[in-house]
């Protein structure tokens, strides 16, 4: 038997990246995919980087696909966003070296700002092959398989696995690993440089992009034959005229009903778009209705749907268009409720459920007990309330500054928005004070352009950026503000307040985010310079900082008096210190999870939590 | 033979860990394992939610069917019982008697329930389980992070096909050298308590 390991879904892909050959890999840290890079990252021989963001990971993987080695570039379905821009020529262009491009999906949006399909961009939109694996086996055999054809289609491959999938731990067998070629670059401007330019091609004028666009074009042939023959789809044979169509992890849910309800329907297995149509067309003549399973979006179905009106095939097609949920993520339970509708007589077979009777409070996101932004938000809420100013925010461990009990900012959409939406707010004429807030990672990624932008459009706000030096909220990964790269290693930092300096920032104050007095002293400043005024909040993550040993404050017991406490709640419902609860109209510390960092003393003012 | 383990806590308190030492050894003795927790918020004061599969044949879903768990290990109260309805008929529960307040009832918007209400809603359910005071215990030994080994030690004396003796080396190989000597401590006490309170019902 071959040799296995019990890996992680998205380690299982970065072994098999390691296996096919692969010398670089790049990408931009987010839920669910960040692991691959750092399995990746472990093999000195090969090239990791965590870049600025996925647009850049996706030409450094192009670049060195120039060369004739294989990358590949990681990332989320949001960043996959990002990186379409450069998708949308790569895919005119193809690649030489083997080029995969991994996206993880996050259906449920459990660890994302929203819920999102990437096959839609990168197959219906790019018209790149995409492979949608059912577990972190066929996830890494996946991979593999997508070097070998990216090479031989000359086209980059998407491996689109599901939180699930990426999360999910198993037994995944090991095989050699194949040592990767040489970088050699030669010139191809016929092919290299997308541009409006005419050509003659076939005896035709054409433009550039009209020749590249039929180049893909007729690639889609091949590749149809290529998916006719692929081992990740295949048919089961069952009972009945109602065909289950098992797309990715949906193949998972779909047979783990089979075994609830013991029973054995007919199943086509799909796991790559193309689709194999001859393979569906076979499975679909023999059934009067097919039911699609996928996460998240009714892509396949829609394929079907479109497949059997050409062909004039009468054959029902269902899945998350309607008969099953179309929002939030699919599972076991989805699957066996929807056979039991299908087939009442099972009903017998699924699985009793008693729901306990009593209420469950919910349980919100927040800083961890001793961050450091807790007492730069209350800094900002001070001075927001106080000039009845608006925040807008950003993506990161400070987003939670939007919930209960803080309630700052007032938007969260993408990575970056924050400083364009605030410049939005002040030049739509709104006249109260405007502040954006930032992470470091998520400045780098693009908030940098808004604020370049700002400084330009002559606008007054103020922006503050959450220096802590890491990519706190995926797992601590650097950035260019790092001073390590992915290896630990000694890297570059580049510093928010010179580079703000630089562009023009009316002004740009170190502030230490423990010191509420500190930074509530530079934001009243800031409010009341012209055009754009920066803070940058500079102290390491505090879970990075604890394990370092780099702290930033010194820890000292605090105590409650409960004779000052007048019961106002302050510390509870505007700071929000998870180690500070209430009962009885007085507050009081849980010393089981307080870390000493004595920002309440700062909060409280009536002076009844004081340093012991 | 399949065994469903389903872990719920907050973040920090090492779900993971727990889940692969019970894996590992699984694995050792040639059961199939797909195991996935959910990751994101785990840093902080989210829940956390692992799901831990085994079996003899085929698994197939990572995710733990809803009145399929077998064994439902509560590493904080109120996380257990917000997964309580995925627990099978003959399920047990394993519930740590550890509250962590949320935000929300920090500032008196939501009520944490009270111990009367727990156990009477427990009761009513019908279902088997044992309450024991995992992290108060971890905490005397040397710190509430060892909650999970307490948990652990204490499922080994409930369910098959874990034996505790064997854990326990499982246990001893995963731990750093620093760690080693309270986890193991910390397991032996899970055992103990679960004995105690196996005696008391
Ligand atoms: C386009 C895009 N890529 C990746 C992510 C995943 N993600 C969420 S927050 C975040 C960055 C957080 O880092 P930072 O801004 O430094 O804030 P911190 O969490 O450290 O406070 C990332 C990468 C995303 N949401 N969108
Ligand atoms: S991980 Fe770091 S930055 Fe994020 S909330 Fe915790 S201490 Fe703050
Ligand atoms: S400790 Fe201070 S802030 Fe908190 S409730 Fe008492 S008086 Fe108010
Ligand atoms: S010192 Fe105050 S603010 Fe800091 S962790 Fe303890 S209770 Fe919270």
């Amino acid at each position: 038997m071959a040799e296995q390991e019990y890996l992680m879904g998205n380690e299982a892909m970065g072994r098999g990246a390691i296996e096919a050959g692969v010398k670089v890999v790049a990408g931009y840290p987010g839920t669910p995919a960040s692991e691959v890079l750092e399995y990746v990252s472990k093999y000195p021989d090969v090239h990791a980087e965590w870049c600025i963001n996925e647009k850049v990971a996706l030409e450094i993987c192009m670049g060195a696909s120039l060369c004739n080695v294989r990358s590949m570039a990681v990332m989320k379905h949001n960043g996959t966003n990002v990186a379409l821009d450069f998708m949308m020529h790569l895919n005119y262009t193809g690649v030489r070296g083997g080029l995969v491009l991994i996206s993880g999906d996050d259906p449920a949006g459990i660890s994302s700002q929203n819920e999102e399909d990437s096959r839609i961009i990168t197959r219906l939109d790019a018209h790149l092959p995409v492979f949608d694996p059912w577990c972190p086996q066929e996830a890494k055999d996946m991979v593999k398989a997508a070097f070998d054809l990216s090479e031989e289609m000359e086209l980059c491959f998407v491996v689109r696995p599901v939180a699930r999938v990426c999360h999910g731990r198993s037994m995944v067998s090991l095989e050699e690993i194949k040592k990767g070629g040489e970088s050699h670059f030669e010139d191809d401007r016929s092919r290299f440089i997308m541009s409006a330019l005419m050509e003659v091609k076939d005896g035709a004028a054409l433009n550039r992009p009209v020749v590249r666009h039929r180049w893909l074009n007729q690639k889609q042939a091949v590749l149809a034959k290529v998916m006719e023959e692929s081992p990740f789809n295949h048919i089961e044979d069952g009972e009945g005229k109602i065909g289950l169509v098992a797309c990715g992890i949906g193949y998972a849910f779909v047979k783990e009903a089979e075994k609830i309800l013991g029973k054995k329907f007919p199943v086509l297995k799909l796991g790559t778009l193309p689709l194999p149509r001859n393979k569906v067309l076979q499975f679909a003549k023999k059934m009067d209705r097919l039911v699609v399973y996928e996460d998240s979006e009714a892509v396949v179905e829609g394929i079907l749907k479109q497949l059997f009106y050409d062909e004039g095939l009468k054959v029902e097609v269902v899945g998350r268009s309607g008969f099953l949920p179309s929002e939030g993520e699919l599972s076991a339970t989805i699957a066996v409720k929807s056979l039991v509708e299908l087939y009442p007589e099972l009903e017998k077979k699924m699985p009793a459920t008693v729901p306990l009777e009593m209420k469950v409070p919910i349980r919100t996101r927040t800083q961890c007990v001793g961050c450091q932004y807790r007492g730069l938000l209350h800094a900002l809420k001070l001075t927001a309330r106080k000039y009845k100013g608006v925040v807008t925010g950003d993506i990161g461990c400070y987003d939670a500054g939007s919930f209960p009990p803080l309630e700052l900012q007032s938007t969260i959409y993408c990575m970056g928005s924050s400083i364009p939406m605030a410049s939005g707010i002040a030049h739509s004429g709104y006249d109260r004070p405007v502040f954006a807030i930032i992470g470091d990672s998520t400045f780098f990624h693009n908030g940098v352009l808004g604020l370049l932008n700002a400084i330009h459009s002559g606008v007054d706000l103020v922006a503050i950026v959450c220096d802590n030096r890491t990519t706190a909220m995926t797992g601590f990964q650097p950035h260019p503000g790092s001073e390590i790269n992915v290896r630990g290693e000694p890297a570059p930092a580049i510093d928010v307040a010179r580079l703000a300096t630089a562009a023009g920032a009316t002004s740009a104050r170190v502030v230490n985010p423990y010191d509420i007095p500190q930074c509530k002293e530079a934001l009243e400043k800031a409010v009341k310079e012209k055009g754009v005024s920066v803070i940058v909040a500079t102290m390491p993550c505090y879970l990075v900082a604890r394990r370092t040993g780099e702290l930033g404050f010194t820890p000292r017991k605090v105590v409650l008096d409960e004779e000052r406490c007048n019961g106002c709640k302050i510390c509870v419902t505007f700071f929000g210190c998870p180690a500070i609860h209430f009962s009885e109209g007085k507050a009081t510390i849980d010393y089981g999870t307080c870390v000493e960092c004595g920002m309440c003393v700062e909060v409280c003012k009536r002076g009844a939590i004081t340093w012991s | 033979m399949e065994l469903n383990i389903l872990i719920a806590g907050v973040g920090g308190q090492g779900n993971l860990f727990a889940s692969s030492i019970l894996a590992e050894y699984v694995l050792k003795k040639g059961y199939k394992v797909f195991a996935v927790e959910t990751i994101g918020a785990a840093q902080r004061g989210g829940s956390v939610v692992s799901h831990l599969r085994i079996s003899d044949a085929e698994i197939y879903s990572p995710l733990i069917l809803a009145g399929k768990v077998d064994i439902l290990m509560g590493f904080e109260t109120i996380e257990m019982l917000r997964n309580f309805e995925l627990l099978a008929g003959d399920g047990i529960y394993l519930l740590n008697d550890y509250k962590e307040p949320t935000v929300l009832c920090n500032m008196e918007m939501d009520a944490y329930p009270s111990d009367e209400e727990i156990r009477a809603a427990l009761k009513k359910s019908g279902k088997k389980g044992y309450i024991i005071k995992a992290t108060e215990c971890a905490r005397k030994i040397g710190g509430s992070l060892l909650t999970n080994v307490v948990m652990v030690g204490a499922l080994c004396q409930v369910s098959s096909p874990f034996d505790s003796q064997e854990v326990k080396q499982v246990l001893a190989g995963k731990s750093p050298a620093r760690a080693k000597e309270q986890n193991l401590q910390a397991f032996d006490a899970g055992g103990s308590l679960i004995q105690e309170a196996m005696r008391k019902a």
